[in-house]
């Protein structure tokens, strides 16, 4: 099988690969990047471990070609922190316990990032439905509730 | 013992979560090494067979296939947690026993390789009849799954204290009802994944594990290795809740395949590998009688519990003992007897789980409710005539050291205005009510303590080496949090080795309940040793006494005259010129009765002690499609004194969701051998818009010998959420619940029978 | 879990993709969203030798009214059609099903074409190869049995789209495009009601638009599962009313959607079309929950839906 030229941004670099046309995003990213921190927790896009954001939207890599992305500006859990802070819901996800085990975590901080970018106040309801993508065997979700309202209620105090 | 906490009891953000919210925390599967291979495993399509064959040779033919193992290529060595339940060939040779099966594996290149060279190997097999109920397994003329138990009979737990004939002919009240529960996944988020690496003689594994020691003792026996040679390194566990306790087929596979092809070798399941493959939860049927005097206290127990045990054996008599321990933990039993029975059959390989045992414990505390009810008493006050207390004896002689039971019951019901709603139930809304006690470890043999060692680096900073595994509840987290409060310096500067089994002494595990009672026990001890090495050297070099020196704050200074102090780091420095580091060990174990075995003498000390905890759920019923809401789940816990309050919460609430909210949800679907669910799609772990509101209350006491009085944190709610559940249902609708978990359909069930009893 | 091999290329306009499937002599599989998709070859449920991506093609991704209808590029997710203007007014039954549709996530990359054309599912189909081969292939797989229900003629997967029903309750409309041209059919006609291949898309063909009355409607879906978020239906009734007459849609049973219409009011008439519904439903133990239970629920939730529906039209 041919492979396929694909270029991407990710985390604000340019990358470009000779992929199989019937590679993963997930795969692309775990394998030949060293992106790690998402997880193939299904690898059905049931649980959303995977959670990556593409062009402002999150998705389930595990369910994306990585051919479907070509010339894509994605965000994976590396990406978050800038310049050697930590993104607001990174803090929150520390100082509130929302992570245990931590394998759903990535996935939970990037569907929580996408909906911050476009809701800046969530009521908790919105917060729970948004959260309601990503299957966490541990918490109970009630701390990881609580840490992107607290994220979003900082990120708002600061401007 | 220092009474003013700086550190222990605060809620601190937990040391590994900075790696885990960066994405940078490594997992198995995340692992990758030069040359590594990837495995992939054959399994058994057959629930029963005879193995005719196993050839691999055509695999071993497609390039890139580096190895290819059957259970020809073992030495047949048998695994079972104690001797006389040897009973499991994780790659057999003799006969398959259940669908999934570990049969034989490759390593290869790529994964597109190894999966071209499964379908090439060639398996003979003789079909045989197979049996998939455990009240089919025992009949006489049922297939006979492994030779050596008659009946398929793998345990038998017989326990019998008093007279329980005399005791229930001279009860008030007698009931007896049988309780179903089905099976639950594990569900861990994180796939079974094996990294298995040798050369020169020695195996290094990294696996997600709840006890690496055990483990590589496991492994090899196994593998006929010096048990030096076989390495588990430290690595991030996505979840265990009892699932990765023992060891794995994968960590034979990958091992065999690794020394096979002289590289590094990695084995990742897949989800649905991980339901069929990797340890499951027992089905269980509980049939529950309770003799009971005028005044509700319970008389007499006479149980009969069967445990589907699927094909081997396992922790087997732990499994059919545990369920039982929690409860008379928790309740006086004058009078019982107990006979669990664990059975075989054509399933997959099962284990303990956190929330083992819904049925049996569910069904006592609901049928409890029931005849205190027919007392005139509610289920506050029966439980608290029945709750053991502190200072008494169970009834298989386990003392009680710290009990806050009652303090739980009543917070609990306190909060939640329990006794008014329980006894006001309006149409379609229930409140229940769930009590357990868990034992802080258990008798593991000479596996039962654990040591600490502890190093000061010459600028300050400390080095913690504990067999000590963290499994994502904090365990890690919290032995820093202990020895920064010890040493006087900030937990960023305390830095930790563990559970790797080469370099750590041996530790009971995170399966046990003892993580913080035993293992931070050990730690504790190791870094007060240390202190008293640095207070020394501060008091003599500052001069003052030595009981006069504090630590805080990276300094050691006089509580007197604070002015006199200096830096810990040169205390350090002037312990290296005098040639004497300072370094310290500490062991803790805990005084158990080491003659108690789980068939053979099932009496004397369990645990070094017991933590306690009352569940309080709200439900309500939809009556036309009997779905249940949870809006309100109240949990108070006596966990000692939390090291890290947030922690402690975190096990709670995830407690209230994999057992409470499992019990309306969570089964594992059968049919001939097959699950039905070995997915995150239809196996239903809860989700975020299914919690209830949650309240959860820690009750603090200070056991005399925990680490700063800590005991297990967050495992009682495991084993009593989904009680206060099914009690809360019960209440709901006025009658007993038979199956778990209740789903709607069964809920309308009830609530359709209750109405055809009323016409 | 690795892919399948297969080729991947993506179509710039429709006349293009239909090229390129022609071109891949029927072993092409068009790609949208892809969340049904994916699995299903994951699981080798599915091996075309080709992917082609629709999701270049602009106009299948816009919304627009043209006379008396709405039109809806099957492209647009369905979380963008939740939120687009009309849907909430106009449609009810509509916003309510997409609201439903698993998790948010799901919905911002599935798409309305892709959550209409999903394939039927089966706790014993939607398997991974090795599962399946050793449970034994049944009609759905190309086999000659069903492994539910034994010596059943025919195939009972469930059609468990959500959207699908809410659609039908709006007496939507399909426009396709193929290698034999353009056609327009009722949604209804799109079901071959045959679980093994449960769509009667000719070869190549491509769904290119939805087409809804833009009339305002009251309506309700009602859907049964176990968890509130990330579940398929277990049974979903759609219901929407125009004027005081309506359409009553039942589905997640069985391989298509029953459709029913509503003319009496009354309270007698409500209750006859539930009862009507439970008696054709034919589930069976191919999901969670009980097959009995299933059908007991089909004239309660469409009853619920008939009721909610009607208070809000008032």
């Amino acid at each position: 099988m041919k492979t396929i030229k694909v270029s991407f941004r990710v985390n604000d670099e340019t990358v470009a690969f000779q992929v199989k046309p019937y590679e993963t995003l997930l795969e692309t990213l775990r394998e030949r990047i060293d992106l790690i921190g998402s997880k193939e927790a299904c690898g059905m896009g049931a649980c959303g471990a995977c959670t990556v954001i593409v062009d402002g939207i999150p998705l389930r890599s595990c369910l994306v070609l990585t051919p479907e992305v070509n010339g894509a500006s994605i965000t994976t859990v590396e990406g978050l922190a800038k310049d050697g802070n930590l993104h607001p819901l990174q803090e929150a996800f520390m100082e509130k316990g929302a992570v245990q085990c931590g394998f759903c975590t990535s996935g939970m901080i990037m569907t929580a990032k996408a909906l911050l970018d476009r809701n800046k106040k969530p009521t908790q309801k919105e917060v729970i439905k948004t959260m309601s993508s990503n299957i966490c065997r541990c918490t109970g979700y009630k701390k990881i509730v609580e840490a992107v309202e607290y994220a979003a209620s900082r990120r708002t105090s600061a401007g | 013992m220092k009474d003013d906490l700086n550190i222990v009891g605060k809620r601190v953000v937990r040391s590994d979560s900075l790696a885990k919210v960066t994405g940078r925390a490594r997992y198995t599967a995340d692992l990758k090494f030069p040359n590594m291979l990837v495995a992939k495993v054959l399994r058994s399509p057959l629930p029963h067979a005879r193995i005719l064959g196993i050839d691999l040779t055509a695999a071993l033919k497609v390039p890139g296939v580096k190895a290819a193992i059957s259970g020809f290529d073992t030495y047949g060595v048998k695994w079972g947690v104690f001797r006389y339940t040897q009973d499991h060939d994780m790659l057999p040779t003799d006969k398959v026993r259940y669908i999934g099966e570990d049969v034989a594996a490759v390593a290869a290149v790529d994964e597109e390789t190894a999966l071209e060279a499964l379908s090439r190997i060639q398996v003979d097999y003789e079909p045989l009849p197979a049996v998939f109920e455990p009240n089919e397994a025992m009949q006489e003329g049922a297939p006979q799954i492994h030779d050596a138990y008659k009946n398929n009979i793998n345990v038998h737990v017989h326990i019998n204290v008093g007279d329980v004939d005399k005791a229930m002919s001279e009860a008030f009240l007698v009931r007896e009802d049988t309780f179903k529960a089905a099976g639950e996944a594990y569900a861990m988020m994180e796939p079974y994944a094996v990294v298995a690496s040798y050369a020169n003689g020695f195996l290094d594994l990294w696996m997600p594990n709840a006890g690496p020691h055990v483990r590589a003792k496991a492994l090899s026996n196994l593998l006929k290795m010096p048990l030096n040679r076989v390495r588990v390194r430290h690595i991030n566990s996505g979840g265990a809740f009892g699932g990765r306790s023992e060891v794995s087929p994968g960590d034979l596979v990958a091992s065999l395949l690794s020394i096979k092809a002289g590289r590094p070798v990695r084995l990742a399941l897949s989800r649905e590998e991980n339901a069929t493959s990797t340890r499951q939860v027992h089905d269980m049927i509980a049939t529950v009688k309770t003799g009971m005097s005028k005044d509700g206290a319970i008389m007499a127990k006479d149980y009969r519990v069967i445990y589907d045990g699927g094909a081997y054996s396992s922790t087997g008599p732990i499994a059919t003992s545990i369920p039982f321990y929690v409860y008379e933990e928790c309740y006086r039993f004058p009078n019982v007897r107990y006979n669990g029975y664990r059975v075989f059959t054509n399933k997959g390989i099962r284990g303990m789980y956190g929330c083992h045992g819904r049925a049996f414990i569910a069904g006592n505390e609901a049928q409890m409710d029931l005849m205190g009810k027919e007392l005139g008493m509610d289920p506050v006050d029966i439980r608290l005539k029945n709750g053991l207390t502190s200072g008494e004896v169970t009834a298989t002689q386990s003392k009680i050291t710290s009990c806050g039971l009652a303090e739980t019951i009543a917070t609990a019901s306190e909060r939640t205005n329990f006794k008014e709603k329980w006894t006001k139930t309006s149409k379609g809304k229930g409140i229940g009510m769930g009590c357990i006690a868990i034992m802080c470890g258990f008798p593991m043999g000479f596996r039962s303590g654990s040591s600490c060692y502890v190093k000061m680096n010459d600028d300050g900073q400390a080095t913690l080496v504990t067999g000590l595994v963290d499994n994502g509840q904090g365990n890690e987290s919290m032995v820093i949090q202990v020895a920064s409060e010890i040493l006087g310096i900030p937990m960023e500067d305390v830095n930790l080795v563990n559970a790797d089994t080469e370099a750590t002494n041996l530790d009971p595990g995170a399966y046990s309940q003892a993580a913080a009672f035993v293992g931070a026990n050990a730690v504790r001890i190791a870094c007060e040793n240390a202190r008293k090495k640095i207070v020394a050297i501060a008091a003599e070099k500052l001069g003052v006494k030595e009981a006069d020196i504090d630590l805080r704050d990276r300094m050691a200074f006089s509580r007197k005259t604070p002015g006199k102090n200096m830096r810990i780091s040169w205390v350090v420095r002037e312990a290296f010129f005098r040639g004497d580091p300072i370094v310290a060990t500490g062991t803790y174990f805990p005084s158990i009765d080491f003659e108690r075995e789980w068939v053979s003498r099932p009496w004397g000390q369990m645990a070094g002690t017991f933590s306690f905890g009352t569940s309080v759920a709200e439900v309500r019923i939809d009556g036309q499609t009997g779905k249940i809401t949870v809006p309100h789940f109240t949990a108070a816990h006596d966990c000692g004194r939390p090291i890290n309050p947030m922690a402690v919460e975190g096990q709670m609430e995830g407690s209230i969701q994999q057992a409470g909210i499992a019990t309306i949800m969570e089964e594992n679907l059968w049919n001939k051998g097959f699950l039905l669910n070995p997915d995150l799609l239809e196996y239903k772990v809860p989700l975020a818009c299914d919690m209830p509101e949650i309240e959860t209350i820690i009750v603090s006491s200070i056991d005399p010998e925990g680490p700063f009085g800590a005991k297990e944190g967050g495992l009682t709610i495991r084993m009593n959420a989904y009680s206060a559940i099914a009690c809360a249902v019960a209440n709901a609708t006025g009658t007993l619940f038979s199956e778990l978990p209740l789903t709607p359909d069964r809920v309308l069930n009830i609530l359709e029978r209750k109405k055809g009893a009323k016409k | 879990m690795i892919l399948p091999k297969f080729d991947y290329k993506k179509a710039e306009d429709i006349a293009a993709a239909i090229a390129l499937y022609e071109r891949s002599k029927g072993r092409a599989c068009y790609l949208a969203g892809g969340t049904d998709l994916i699995p299903l070859l994951k699981l080798r449920l599915s091996e075309p030798s080709a992917m082609i991506d629709l999701k270049g093609i602009p106009q299948l991704k816009t919304i627009s009214r043209k006379g008396n209808s709405l039109v809806i590029g099957p492209n647009v997710t369905l979380f963008e059609l939740k939120n687009h203007e009309t849907v909430k007014d106009y449609f009810p039954a509509l916003y309510e099903s997409l609201d439903a549709t698993s998790c948010e996530t799901l919905q911002m990359r599935g798409t309305i074409g892709g959550n209409i054309l999903q394939n039927t599912r089966c706790l014993l189909y939607n398997k991974s190869l090795d599962w399946r081969t050793a449970r034994g292939f049944c009609y759905k797989m190309g086999g000659e049995t069903c492994n539910v229900v034994p010596n059943a003629a025919a195939c009972f997967s469930n059609y468990c789209s959500d959207n699908a029903l809410s659609l039908l309750s709006l007496s939507a409309s399909v426009k396709l495009a193929g290698p034999e041209g353009e056609r327009k059919i009722k949604l209804e006609k799109l079901f071959s009601k045959d679980g093994r291949n449960p769509f009667t898309l000719k070869p190549g063909e491509i769904l290119t638009e939805f087409h809804i009355p833009f009339k305002r409607s009251t309506g309700a879906y009602e859907k049964l599962r176990v968890r509130n978020a990330i579940d398929y239906p277990l049974l979903g009734v759609a219901v929407s009313m125009i004027g005081g007459k309506g359409k009553v849609c039942v589905g997640g049973i069985g391989p298509a959607p029953l459709v029913y219409d509503l003319k009496d009011l009354s309270g007698a008439g409500l209750k006859e079309v539930a009862q009507q519904a439970r008696q054709e439903a034919r589930p069976v133990s191919n999901t969670t929950l009980s097959a009995g239970y299933r059908k007991k629920m089909v004239n309660v939730l469409t009853q619920r839906a008939i009721k909610r529906a009607l208070k809000e039209g008032k």
